[in-house]
Parts: structure tokens; C-alpha cells; sequence
């Protein structure tokens, strides 16, 4: 058994995931929220229609008054100082819950009332709450430092004004690649899919949204159409590259890391966790463009201590905890006031914080409402079946 | 289960009770989740968390068999039926051997068959794909007679059937040891005295009379096969969605549950067909 084998098999059993593994684990527990609708009642409903409630007219406050807060995060996404810092300051006691997939926050908050306060589920999932009317509007009144994040954040496609939520952290969505097994050569566009090195070898991700952007991005479209002819030429795009692909998983941390995939489509994240292994790896926007994903901050309407929430959040906003928190996890940081804190070497990391050119090619995934997204999901199952 | 009945009176009250345990146990965990898939093929996809909304609708079904989906109907039967073919070419002989030839060491044959089964399905996929890999064993020993394959032997349909094969091997196995314990050999020395030679005796014989094992066995490969999706998604290539996939793809990626469930009632539906047409003789076993 070479090193490879004990990589793959240590990966079997490696409980201890780094944040954005768990956007493409095993999703198993999606199982336990079908589970909870049976339990819930079998009975059909009709679909929610979210409350377009006006932000200003709805007050945080704490429904239970107590120096609680009960706190849903991803594990290992933390400063260690973070909390206690915000114990200290405020006296208000954190319960802190760690969860490791979206499917598992999403169990949780569709058992009913969850008791949390405070969650950060990532963009894909803030809309699909959005859609369920889970989350409450933010009180901008008790926010003040809400103005310390960058511009690209507070005018986001995914939640614009910040109306539910507040970014944690975000990375991109790009191009990995082993620089020796692909002998030497230097990705910076999709056409190194078609490399002799990568055929047969390389990753697409397993999921609807991403996966359809790399293919309009391809066929030369906005990754955010609603143009059912451009979808349909990313469908196109798609199942011609199938013939050169390896895999399609989400799953691209052990292929990456032992070598198996030269090549992958990945989020930032995933790579950055890949490379700790396999310190070949690299990490590049295409220029044909990517994505930009983020895990955000929301309550959720059934938060008992709203108020509390809401002064936690303006506490990770301030310059030296934002700061602070993004040289502990080492995502980039949303938080403009937090850049003088961040340690240069980070910053100075274009797979972290790209430069402003490559940022205008990763736009945020935009909700483009239930009917559209239903067909990006369609497409990309006949690609998949195809 | 009418063995519970006393002095022919019908069945006794404590007969139906010891039933109860399986019924319910069937009740809460068969009958009831089947009509929930039965009942969310014919809701309407709800992208928040309830997945599935009203009204009614046959969108469904008619994605179901739109034919973009028809290449999984084809790859899903050309894996189950190679996987059932070669766990027949595997086990027929080793079956043969283990209840005819075996002696002493027949339990301990059998439980070599069935020890691995003991382990987690899951973990013996990634072993086979330790084994598959470019680095690993297979393809290094047949790097010895040059017949390597750049990237391994994984992400290839050959990979999936072997994974199947050796997944569901012993489904196969015990039903043909059941049928040659039965077989009797003096019908060997009768077709050899009227004149059959090997293939004869084999096929006119010897096959006939391990039939139902043959069915049986085959069935119990076959219908798991149909609905595995860990194998052809771990051992498998870029064209390894299977119908199993497709379903588990519509559930946890949270595309489309209706859709995830209209196909589920199909494959029960094929299920249960091939299970009426097993036949009178497969019934014997099975």
C-alpha cells in the first residue's frame, strides 16, 4: 500500500473537516429532514409565500429576556477568541453548535423550532430558507458596524442590503489544478480540460448551479442567465466536455489531494485544505470567469434572543475581530474595516483575495426564483444522464 | 405461517399475534414510506425546505420517461444483468463445489463466502477502489504483462461490474448451494448410462435441475443491483448514473423530489413485475 492508499483510506474516517468540505460531503442527513416531514405529518401543503415584510417595521427583540445566545456555526470555522471576546464585553452566555453540511442546519431548522439564534448556512441555502420564509429581516438599527463591510457585500446579488443576512466568510469557485501532473503547464482558461494530461482524469462538480456555470461560462453566457437558449447551449458545452472528464463529484478533496485528478473544477476552500497534502496543487479564476460563494450570518424567525443575535453580529463586524477571525480560518474576509488587522501574507494571496480584475469575473450566485432554478436543476440532470 | 393453527380450527387469535410484530414492523417501515414516495411522484417540486408542495401534477412522470432519461434505463440494465451474469459464472461452480465436493470444509467454504458480506458494503467499495487505482495492485500485476491502463482501471463500466459482482456474490451463492445440496447424483449416472456426454448432462441435466437456484439467485443479484448507486458513483466514470443515481441525486442534491419518487415507483413497479414472472420452480427457493 503506497501513501495514496493510506490518504484515501485516512479520508474514510477523517471526522475533522475544514469548513467548506462540508458543502460537499456525504449529505446524508437530508434523509433525517425527509424523516422529519414524516414525522411532521405526511399531508402536502401548499408552498409558503414568504412575508414580504417592510425590514424597518420589524424590531429584534428578545422574545425570552436572558443573556443567551444559542450560536449554529460550521466546526473549525472560528478564532478561538471570538466568543469568549463577546462573553466578556457583552455577558450574554453562547451556546456554541457546530453542524457540517448545509443538509444537516437545514434538518435542524426544518424539525421546527430549532432554538437558534444565530446561523450561517452559505449563499445556495440562504436562498432556499429565503424561499421558506425561515429567516427574520435584520434590524439595520442594531447593526451600526454593518457599514464596515466591503461595497461587494452590501449590494450582493445573493440578498442585496443585507435584508437577512451578514457575510461570514467567502471564497470562489475556480479552477484547481496539479501544476507537475499536467506537465508543467499553467491553467488560466477551461481549455485545460482538453490537456492530454488531465483526459479521462478531471472533476466537475456535483452541483446544479456550479456545474452549469462553468458550461455557460463556456458557451461564453452569464453564469446568472435566465435564457433558456443559453442554458440550453451550456447543456451543450457540458456534455462535450463529458468525454474528456474523469468524475463528477463534489467530492474533490481526496482526488486532489492524492493525485488521482490533475485537474477539477473546486471551491477555493476545498483546494486550500487539498494543498496541505498535496502542496502541488494551485488554484485559478479562469478567464472565461467563476463564482464567488459565502457563508452568511441570519436568524431565523424562530430565534428566541433576536436582540442578542443581532449585537453579535455587529460585534464580528468590528476591524479587529473581523481581522481577528479571518487569520484564524484563513477564508477571505468580508470585512473591509478588518483589512489593516489581516496578516499581510494572507492578503497578499490572490487565491484569497483576488486581484480587482479577477473579481469581476466572479460574480455571486443570483436567485433567480423558483421556475428558473428548477430548470437549471433539470438541465443538469440531463447532463448528468446524458 | 399457518403452522400456529391448532386442531384445524382456523387461524387462532395467538396466531395473528405473532404476526404482529412483522406487520407493524413492515407497516411503519414499508407500507407507510413507499406511499409517501408514492404520494410525493405526483407532488410539485418546492425548491425551500419542503421540497414538495401542491397541487397534483404528473410533471413527474412525464420527465421520468422523457427520453433524455432513457440512457440510465439502458446503462442500469447493461450493469445489473453483466453483474448477475458473472456472479452466475462465479457461484455456479463454486456452489457446485462447496455442497458437492467440499466435505469437512463445507461451513467453513460457506463462511469464507459469507464473512466479507459481514463488513460495511460502503467500506468495501473504497477497498476495490484502493485495488483499482493507477497505483494499486490490479494495475500493477497487469503492468507485468503490459496490459496497464493509463489512470487505473477505476472510472471505467468494468470497475462498476466488478464492484456489483463481488457486492452481491453471495445472493448468488447460497440459493445455488440450496439447489445442488437437493440435486440428486444418481441423475448424473442415469443421463451418463442413456448416453449424454458432459455438456449434455450439463445442460440437459444438471441445469434443469438447479433452475430455481438459478432464478432465485439471479433475482436476488439482480433487483439490488438495479437500485445500487454507491458502487457505479464511487467505482465508476462520468457516465455511471445509473437509475439508482438518478434517484439519490433527485433526493440529496435536493433537485427534484417528485421526480426522485416517480422514478422510484417505476423501479418498483419493474421490480415487482420480474418478481410475478419469476416463475413456478424459482418459487420453490424464493
Amino acid at each position: 500500500m503506497g501513501d495514496r492508499d493510506a490518504v484515501r483510506i485516512a479520508r474514510l474516517w477523517d471526522g475533522r473537516e475544514r469548513p467548506l468540505t462540508r458543502r460537499a460531503m456525504l449529505r446524508s442527513t437530508a434523509f433525517f429532514a425527509l424523516a422529519a416531514h414524516g414525522a411532521a405529518g405526511c399531508a402536502i401543503s401548499e408552498p409558503v409565500q414568504p412575508r414580504h415584510t417592510d425590514p424597518a417595521a420589524e424590531r429584534a427583540v428578545n422574545e425570552v429576556e436572558e443573556p443567551v445566545l444559542n450560536f449554529f456555526n460550521w466546526t473549525d470555522y472560528v478564532d478561538e477568541d471570538t466568543i469568549p471576546g463577546f462573553e466578556d464585553e457583552t455577558g450574554i452566555s453562547v451556546t456554541y453548535d457546530n453542524f457540517s453540511s448545509n443538509d444537516e442546519l437545514e434538518a435542524k431548522l426544518a424539525a421546527g423550532a430549532s432554538g437558534y439564534d444565530l446561523i450561517v448556512p452559505s449563499d445556495n441555502f440562504l436562498r432556499r430558507f429565503l424561499r421558506s420564509d425561515l429567516l427574520r429581516p435584520l434590524d439595520h438599527d442594531l447593526i451600526p458596524n454593518l457599514g464596515n463591510l466591503e461595497r461587494r457585500f452590501r449590494e450582493a446579488e445573493y440578498d442585496p442590503g443585507n435584508r437577512y443576512s451578514v457575510p461570514w466568510a467567502w471564497g470562489t469557485t475556480g479552477l484547481a489544478f496539479s501544476r507537475q501532473a499536467l506537465g508543467g503547464a499553467d491553467v488560466t482558461s477551461l481549455d485545460a480540460f482538453r490537456l492530454a494530461a488531465a483526459r479521462g482524469r478531471s472533476v466537475l462538480l456535483d452541483e446544479a448551479r456550479d456545474a452549469m456555470a462553468l458550461g455557460l461560462l463556456g458557451a461564453g453566457h452569464d453564469p446568472n442567465t435566465t435564457d433558456p437558449g443559453e442554458l440550453e447551449d451550456a447543456v451543450e458545452y457540458l456534455l462535450d466536455l463529458k468525454s474528456v472528464l474523469g468524475q463528477i463529484t463534489s467530492d474533490v478533496i481526496e482526488p486532489l489531494a492524492s493525485g488521482q485528478a490533475p485537474l477539477a473544477q473546486a471551491w477555493s476552500g476545498d483546494v486550500f485544505q487539498a494543498m496541505e497534502t498535496n502542496p502541488d496543487l494551485d488554484f485559478v479564476i479562469p478567464e472565461e470567469g467563476g463564482l464567488s460563494w459565502v457563508d452568511v450570518l441570519c436568524v431565523p424567525r424562530s430565534a428566541p434572543h433576536a436582540a442578542n443575535a443581532h449585537r453579535f453580529i455587529d460585534h464580528i463586524l468590528r476591524p479587529e475581530v473581523g481581522g481577528r477571525l479571518a487569520n484564524a480560518i484563513q477564508y477571505g474576509s468580508p470585512n473591509a474595516a478588518a483589512r489593516p488587522f489581516v496578516d499581510e501574507e494572507l492578503l497578499a494571496d490572490e487565491r484569497i483575495y483576488p486581484s480587482a480584475e479577477a473579481l469581476a469575473r466572479v460574480p455571486f450566485t443570483r436567485d433567480l426564483g423558483p421556475e428558473i432554478e428548477g430548470r437549471y436543476a433539470d438541465a443538469w440532470t440531463r447532463v448528468k444522464t446524458g | 405461517m399457518g403452522g400456529m393453527t391448532r386442531g384445524g380450527t382456523g387461524r387462532s387469535l395467538a396466531g395473528w399475534a405473532a404476526l404482529a410484530p412483522a406487520g407493524l414492523w413492515l407497516g411503519a417501515f414499508f407500507v407507510v414510506p413507499v406511499a409517501l414516495v408514492a404520494q410525493y411522484s405526483f407532488a410539485t417540486r418546492d425548491l425551500g425546505i419542503a421540497r414538495v408542495v401542491l397541487p397534483w401534477t404528473l410533471d413527474a412522470y412525464r420527465l421520468a420517461l422523457d427520453p433524455a432519461v432513457l440512457p440510465i434505463f439502458w446503462r442500469t440494465a447493461a450493469y445489473s444483468l453483466s453483474a448477475t451474469l458473472a456472479c452466475l459464472v462465479i457461484g455456479l461452480p463454486l456452489a457446485w463445489f462447496v455442497a458437492r465436493h467440499a466435505g469437512r470444509w463445507r461451513l467453513v467454504l460457506l463462511g469464507a463466502v459469507l464473512v466479507p458480506f459481514w463488513a460495511s458494503h460502503l467500506a468495501r467499495v473504497y477497498a476495490w477502489k484502493a485495488l483499482l487505482a493507477e497505483d494499486g495492485p490490479v494495475n500493477r500485476v497487469l503492468g507485468l504483462v503490459g496490459l496497464d491502463r493509463p489512470g487505473g482501471l477505476l472510472l471505467t463500466d468494468a470497475a462498476v461490474v466488478v464492484g456489483l459482482t463481488y457486492g452481491y456474490l453471495p445472493f448468488m451463492v447460497l440459493p445455488l448451494y440450496v439447489v445442488c445440496r437437493r440435486f440428486d447424483p444418481r441423475l448424473l449416472e442415469a443421463s451418463y448410462d442413456l448416453g449424454h456426454g458432459r455438456f449434455g448432462t450439463f445442460f440437459r441435466v444438471v441445469l434443469p435441475g438447479l433452475a430455481p437456484g438459478v432464478v432465485a439467485g439471479s433475482l436476488l443479484v439482480l433487483v439490488p443491483s438495479v437500485g445500487d448507486f454507491v458502487t457505479p458513483a464511487l467505482l465508476g466514470g462520468v457516465n455511471q448514473l445509473t437509475f439508482g443515481g438518478v434517484i439519490d441525486d433527485q433526493f440529496r442534491g435536493g433537485n427534484n423530489w417528485p421526480l426522485g419518487s416517480a422514478l422510484a415507483v417505476l423501479l418498483l413497479a419493474t421490480v415487482a413485475v420480474l418478481w410475478v414472472a419469476r416463475g413456478r420452480r424459482a418459487r420453490e427457493v424464493l
